[in-house]
């Protein structure tokens, strides 16, 4: 009996991100099998990637259910070790290298966000997180504003909010592509999932609201930079997630049902969308040879389903309508504009600057991978690619494989479960809209104890 | 359970969202009762889904469907125009997005339908055109095809949109066909530049004006458009949305600043160019401002801002076209010029001037399409558009000279043309009764570009038809009959509708008469001002083209920096580059230190910050609960700071191991053994692990890190310390209720267990143990795939002998000794060897890596800690132990036998694969959780029996051991993979390394 044990939660918030987060892990399990980085591959001898696969998506799972503030870590913990494993697949000098700064990131985290259950521990005396909710409210307001704090830093690392994001383009694109593709779509995301209870359960009312908005702003414009610098489409990719984490940030610090509702349905849009560009990226990697865009080109005659399947999520986080990247920015738009005041205004300026960067980012790789012709590649000159800095790692090899069709399915699936969020926009906006209805504080502790009443206090049973 | 019935409601809503689409849903009993404008739009969407493959069967002629489809529905909105004049509107409405108000809303009133017959009717000429310009070998026809029947279907959209939200859709859809479109030759560098430049221009704008738009619909708490302008806003929000919008008009009509980028997408093919960038795409700016002017004109920044851009817009397109040699990049400035004068025009909002400037931008559609056409039909006869390579081509192409001709009288306003008719109007308004500064203003500026109109529309004539004896006759190697239909028809029209204007006032005027009286349309007023202005203006324009050298040589002179955007665009490209360069360059000085460094920092300003604001230091707390607890926490202390500035490995490895003893004390001395217990054997087992790592890696830690840096780095640290500490005595003092674990001694006897720890792990919080185990096999997983493979290109890890698969190599290695080996020759499995040995691997070392002693004790000691460690496990429910500490014990048993013996030893004894260990432990665990479902119980529900056993007694035996065993064999598995690949397969490596260098 609930507060003793563990609790498990699933409302339609939960419920969504189950369902997208198992729609995005088959999808890459398949492509994974298509491309043989799946166990009996002679790449990757040992039988790791399906139990560590496997381990990640329990991870996540759990922590996506949890009731439970301690076994919320715990799920973090599973989809880290995990990740660990995946990340240094192979065991190439790159990824271990990036492996450790992940690792070390990481547990830094982990540590911050274990640190923070102590605390509430010793302020509360329970990790339920219901039972918390309902105890905190007796706390002090500054004590309270101390362990918010200190809850959102360890969160905000996961989530790779600026300014604790840099680690994350240096770890992610160095794995094999689809396992960047299923961390960038769905790892950060626990972290936003993670803060979006914060703020509504743990310590709604907004108390925070100003820095959200402010790093929400900065994680926008600081990653999208990032972005134009890059050569390699992965990493580039990579500061592109770490950007639109900012959009997600900036919902939340709004903090209204609709603000919420804008935000799950962006949150659904994004791991989609970046899951399935990486995807489209490792598509490119083994026609191409290469992810350089300095080194690639003639795509569009040579590959013209991979240039498909690339434009069509392109331009959804390129924020092009009625692509659900346009729908969720926009209704995060409007519903912060409900608010109002010149700190949400300037950030919904940096948004849509960002919208812009990210499109000029995403255009250039349309540019010189698809149109520029691949006799054209040696020698180039041009003022759009001359700044560009080449990923590290990048020896100038190219090496070029053929694609298995199931790779190319795998991705065209994904491809149009993206252009399907459009299409069921409407429904989907409802079902956000209900699951943001029932996100607040008393929907939460009363599901656990049920004879909870806002005036009440929970039994000892 | 909450989510069945979200499926149901999901899949109703979408059903009903299906639904509406064929239900009536039009308000106010307008006359048109289906949806039909949105059936309308779903027919070109799925008719350019097919183009590709009918593309496929019907090549180039696919075209004439299309342009027969365009047409068709050309003539349904003629049809159409009688209920709008009656009506005053046909409206459709399909909810799309209802928590935010989003509404396939769409809308046909009278200055909608306008701009659907000139998007429609140029469309459908056009479209007509490509059949003839276009051959089937054409690259990339399917998609261009698609794309620009697309387009037309788009743009219908965007003049009949009502809501903000679908008319930016659809504005920001024709930016990315046109960037696909400009971009058709994609071959050409310069033609991908453009492309990228169009897209990136007129985005700014468009984001600007979904900011501006968001901005409006918050202030009036619609999207609908119809609804912003009857609840005209005003205020300094308005004042602010107007200016976004503003700039998203601008720069979607390539209107100054913005103008560079028109020119730059004549890359296009030229029916491309003759659509997008003269009659259809660069107008929706002109609609916009159309669309908003009558209800905003009064508002202080409308008329100043769009006037001035306007004006400098209209002079210096013109001024430019005035320059060019490439024909078509003639007719491409003076379309940037002719758009700054139409958005000049419809900006003030007034009926007469409104109509003038409806006339306009239908003549302008007409004439200036028809132009781009016919210069695609010279360009394709001769293979220029440089009219210093053209002479002799009105004699040659007579019928064409003479339409085009025509299309130029119109560009000029020269009678009897609808351009004139509409200057004429213009003129009239704005030196008549409502005279106002800007419209001086805007007389002045359209006067003046009107010469030089006059003079580049006669300079084209000249250019593209003229005689010049200086230069040889080009050849014409194209046949260009049909494909003259289309823009013959166009100019054709431009000239009737001037003539017959008197009869077209009822459709031209429909627009400017919603918003007040305006008079008939004709050529002829009498003898007025406005003629008088006309015939000056005509005169200058052909002085200037008469004495051209002169004016060339005047041009050449003055060039105004100012007006060259191309410039500036480039600068903020490179500028942006140079920009996110730096950025990230300094955000990513000194790498991991300094990502970690941030989060730190972070932690700490957020911690100073909300303790600063006033969470209360207590004023009594408690520094320790007996001397002891302090003593250890000083120890442990120095020991971390020791640790941090250790300069070599291993000691720092071992001070980190006396803070780990020391928590172990402190969980002691507050008399949990179990956790003192865990504590030991885990800071034991780490130690291990670390000692087998760090015996490859250089002894001493590179110093990397300036001491500059140091000073930095200790304040951090310490500031973190600090920082924690106070947070944790804040967080404890604030404490009110009692902890949950309280109630947990009670519940772990009802649990049937003593140790309230392992009931913890095993029963009440179980779920947790899962997780941990999963996260064990997860790390014992990573381990053995970092050691095992090296290289992923490179060569395998060389084995013994005879393995076949990657798989048995890999998990043979520790079982089969590497025959070659410099160390030893010896075979484990040879009988005589290992007979007298104290561990059956011992040999195998070399004599001085021996230990008689360490392997007598081992050996002894090796059977009672097995037999020990099951003891743990059985008894963990009640005791201090459980599947944890028993695994760990088992695992260190294991180690022993490694760090006496070598590997050998390790694989003797352990002679089974670590993975199968872990797997089965799994499998134990995760079968105990889920088994109980099958049984109408919860996950991880306990089953109880009670037995004896000779040795142990009375037995309790719960399906809680199975879970613990499942532990105890994750732990088990986990410390031998941990061995084996730190262990055993570093051996290896190095054994081989050192082959190698022998």
């Amino acid at each position: 009996m609930p507060p003793f044990g563990i609790v498990l939660y699933v409302d339609r918030l939960s419920a969504i991100m189950l369902v997208i987060s198992s729609v995005v892990l088959l999808g890459v399990l398949l492509y994974s099998v298509g491309q043989g980085i799946a166990d009996g591959d002679k790449d990757t001898p040992l039988s790791i990637f399906h139990p560590a696969y496997l381990i990640l998506a329990a991870g996540l799972f759990d922590a996506f259910v949890a009731g439970d503030l301690f076994n919320m870590y715990v799920g973090f913990e599973m989809l880290l070790a995990a990740s660990f494993v995946l990340l240094t697949l192979g065991g190439i000098g790159p990824r271990i290298r990036s492996g450790v700064n992940y690792v070390v990131i990481s547990l830094v985290s982990s540590v911050f966000f274990l640190a923070a259950i102590a605390i509430i521990f010793g302020a509360t005396g329970t990790v339920n997180i219901a039972q918390i909710a309902e105890r905190i409210a007796g706390l002090d307001f500054n004590t309270q504003l101390m362990l918010h704090t200190v809850l959102l830093v360890g969160f905000a690392v996961k989530a790779a909010v600026w300014p604790m994001s840099f680690w994350l383009p240096e770890s992610y694109p160095t794995a094999p592509a689809p396992i960047t593709a299923v961390f960038a779509g769905l790892l950060t995301k626990v972290g936003i999932y993670a803060i979006i209870r914060t703020e509504t359960v743990l310590f709604p009312g907004g108390a925070l609201q100003v820095p959200l908005m402010v790093v929400a702003g900065m994680t926008l414009i600081v990653g999208i930079l990032g972005a134009l610098a890059q050569a390699d489409i992965k990493r580039l990719l990579s500061f592109t997630l770490v950007s639109h984490i900012g959009y997600m940030v900036f919902g939340i610090a709004v903090g209204t049902t609709q603000a919420d509702a804008a935000v799950i349905y962006y949150v659904a849009h994004h791991i989609l969308v970046q899951t399935t560009l990486f995807l489209v990226a490792g598509l490119i990697e083994r026609v191409g040879g290469t992810t350089s865009i300095t080194k690639l080109g003639g795509l569009l005659a040579s590959a013209p389903v991979i240039a498909m399947l690339y434009f069509i999520p392109a331009m959804n986080l390129g924020g092009i309508p009625p692509l659900s990247g346009f729908l969720g920015k926009v209704s995060l738009f409007f519903s912060g504009a409900e608010v109002g005041g010149w700190l949400i205004w300037t950030v919904i300026g940096l948004g849509a600057l960002t919208s812009l960067l990210t499109l000029y980012a995403l255009a250039r790789i349309w540019n010189m991978v698809f149109w520029r012709g691949a006799e054209e590649v040696a020698d180039y000159e041009s003022p759009l690619i001359d700044q560009l800095q080449e990923a590290e790692e990048d020896d100038g090899r190219v090496v070029t494989k053929e694609v298995p069709k199931l790779m190319i399915g795998a991705t065209s699936v994904l491809v149009v479960a993206t252009v399907s969020l459009t299409i069921f926009a409407g429904p989907l906006f409802d079902l956000a809209d209900r699951a943001s209805g029932q996100l607040d504080q008393t929907t939460y502790i009363s599901n656990v104890f049920p004879d909870y009443s806002n005036a009440g206090q929970v039994g000892d049973d | 359970m909450q989510l069945p019935n979200d499926f149901v409601l999901f899949w109703s809503l979408f059903g009903r969202s299906v639904l509406v689409n064929f239900r009536k849903t039009t308000p106010e009993g307008s006359p048109i009762g289906s949806n039909a404008m949105i059936t309308v739009l779903a027919v070109f969407g799925a008719l350019s889904v097919l183009t590709p493959f009918l593309t496929k069967l019907l090549g180039r002629k696919v075209f004439l469907l299309l342009a027969a489809f365009v047409a068709g529905v050309f003539v349904w909105v003629l049809t159409l125009l009688p209920e709008i004049f009656a009506n005053g509107a046909i409206s459709e409405r399909v909810e799309w997005i209802r928590q935010f108000d989003f509404a396939l809303s769409l809308r046909m009133d009278a200055l909608s339908a306008i701009m659907s017959l000139v998007v429609l009717g140029v469309g459908a000429a056009v479209l007509l055109y490509c059949t003839h310009y276009f051959s089937d070998a054409e690259p990339g026809l399917a998609r261009l095809a698609s794309l620009l029947f697309a387009f037309a279907g788009v743009m219908f959209g965007l003049v009949v949109a009502d809501d903000v939200v679908i008319l930016f859709t659809l504005w920001e859809i024709t930016t990315v066909f046109s960037y696909l479109l400009i971009g058709h030759y994609t071959g050409l560098k310069e033609s991908r530049g453009a492309a990228l430049q169009a897209l990136l221009v007129t985005t700014v704008g468009g984001l600007a004006m979904l900011v501006g738009l968001v901005l409006i619909s918050v202030e009036t708490g619609t999207t609908s458009i119809t609804g912003i302008l009857e609840a005209a806003p005003s205020g300094t929000a308005t004042d602010i949305a107007l200016l976004l919008i503003i700039l998203g008009a601008i720069s979607k009509s390539a209107l100054f600043p913005f103008h560079f980028w028109l020119p730059g997408a004549m890359a296009a093919p030229t029916p491309i160019s003759a659509y997008l960038h003269a009659a259809a795409m660069v107008k929706a700016g002109v609609y916009l401002v159309a669309r908003l002017a009558p209800t905003f004109a009064e508002n202080p920044v409308w008329v100043p801002t769009l006037a001035t851009l306007g004006i400098v817009t209209m002079f210096v397109g013109a001024w430019r076209a005035l320059r060019q040699y490439d024909l078509k990049l003639l007719l491409a400035h003076g379309t940037v010029s002719q758009l700054g004068l139409m958005i000049t025009m419809f900006a003030f909002g007034t009926p007469e001037v409104t109509m003038a400037a409806t006339l306009m931008l239908v003549s302008h559609a007409l004439f200036k399409s028809s132009l781009f056409l016919t210069v695609g039909i010279i360009d394709h006869s001769t293979g220029t558009r440089d009219w210093r390579q053209l002479t002799g081509l009105g004699k040659k192409m007579p019928v064409i000279a003479t339409f085009a001709t025509l299309a130029a009288v119109s560009m000029a306003g020269i009678p009897p043309t609808l351009s004139f008719i509409g200057k004429e109007l213009f003129f009239a308004e704005v030196v008549g009764e409502s005279a106002s500064l800007w419209g001086i203003i805007a007389l002045i500026g359209v006067a003046l570009s009107a010469v030089l109109t006059v003079a580049y529309s006669l300079r084209f004539i000249w250019a593209a038809f003229g005689t010049r004896e200086e230069i040889p006759e080009p050849e014409l190697h194209d046949t260009y009959k049909l494909s003259a239909l289309s823009p013959l028809v166009l100019s054709a029209l431009g000239i009737v509708a001037g003539i017959f204007a008197p009869l077209l006032t009822g459709l031209l005027g429909s627009h400017a008469s919603t918003i007040g009286e305006v008079h008939e349309l004709s050529l002829w007023h009498g003898f007025n001002l406005p003629l008088l202005y006309s015939a000056i203006i005509i005169l200058f324009g052909y002085l200037s083209f008469k004495e051209r050298r002169k004016v060339l040589r005047f041009q050449q002179r003055v060039h105004i920096a100012a007006f060259d955007s191309t410039r500036a665009y480039w600068a903020v490209v490179r500028g942006l580059d140079r920009l996110s360069v730096i950025v990230t360059e300094n955000s990513r000085r000194g790498r991991l230190p300094a990502y970690v460094g941030a989060v730190v920092v972070t932690f700490i300003i957020a911690a100073v910050s909300t303790v600063l604001l006033g969470s209360f230091f207590p004023l009594e707390f408690r520094i320790m609960d007996y001397p002891l607890q302090m003593l250890m926490a000083l120890v442990m202390v120095a020991a971390a700071i020791m640790a941090a500035v250790a300069k070599q490995r291993i000691t720092a490895v071992i001070l980190v191991g006396v803070t780990g003893y020391g928590t172990a004390a402190i969980f002691a001395f507050q008399h949990a053994p179990d956790l003192a217990l865990t504590q030991v054997l885990v800071e034991s087992v780490t130690l291990v692990a670390f000692v087998l790592v760090v015996r490859r890696l250089p002894s001493r830690i590179a110093k990397e890190h300036k001491a500059s840096n140091r000073p930095m780095r200790i304040f951090i640290a310490v500031g973190a310390a600090l920082s924690i500490a106070t947070i944790a005595i804040i967080a404890l003092s604030s404490r009110q209720e009692a902890s949950i674990g309280e109630s947990l001694g009670p519940l772990a006897h009802e649990a049937q267990g003593h140790n309230i720890v392992n009931v913890i792990l095993v029963d009440i919080r179980a779920w947790d143990t899962m997780g941990e185990i999963s996260v064990l096999v997860a790390m014992a997983t990573g381990i053995v795939s970092l050691l095992f493979i090296t290289d992923r290109l490179g060569t395998a890890p060389r084995m013994a002998r005879g393995a076949s698969n990657w798989q048995a190599r890999a998990r043979g290695t520790i079982m089969e000794p590497v025959t070659s080996t410099a160390i030893t020759q010896l075979k484990p499995h040879d009988e005589e060897a290992t007979r007298k040995a104290w561990l059956v691997a011992g040999r195998t070392l070399d004599a001085s890596h021996r230990s008689a002693l360490l392997e007598i004790t081992v050996r002894l000691v090796f059977h009672p800690a097995i037999i020990i460690s099951i003891y743990l496990l059985l008894v963990g429910h009640n005791l201090p132990g459980g599947g944890f500490i028993g695994g760990l014990v088992a695992g260190l048993a294991f180690t022993t036998r490694y760090l006496a013996a070598g590997r050998y030893e390790l694989g003797e004894a352990a002679p089974i694969d670590a993975s199968y260990v872990l797997g089965t432990g799994l499998l134990l665990s995760a079968g105990t959780a889920i088994v109980p479902l099958f049984f109408g119980m919860l996950p991880l529900d306990i089953v109880w029996w009670d037995f004896t056993l000779p040795l142990f007694g009375e037995m309790h035996f719960g399906t809680s051991t199975i879970f613990d065993l499942g532990v105890y064999l994750i732990v088990v598995g986990l410390m031998l993979d941990i061995l084996r690949s730190l262990g055993s397969e570093v051996d290896r490596h190095q054994e081989e390394g050192m082959q190698a260098r022998s």
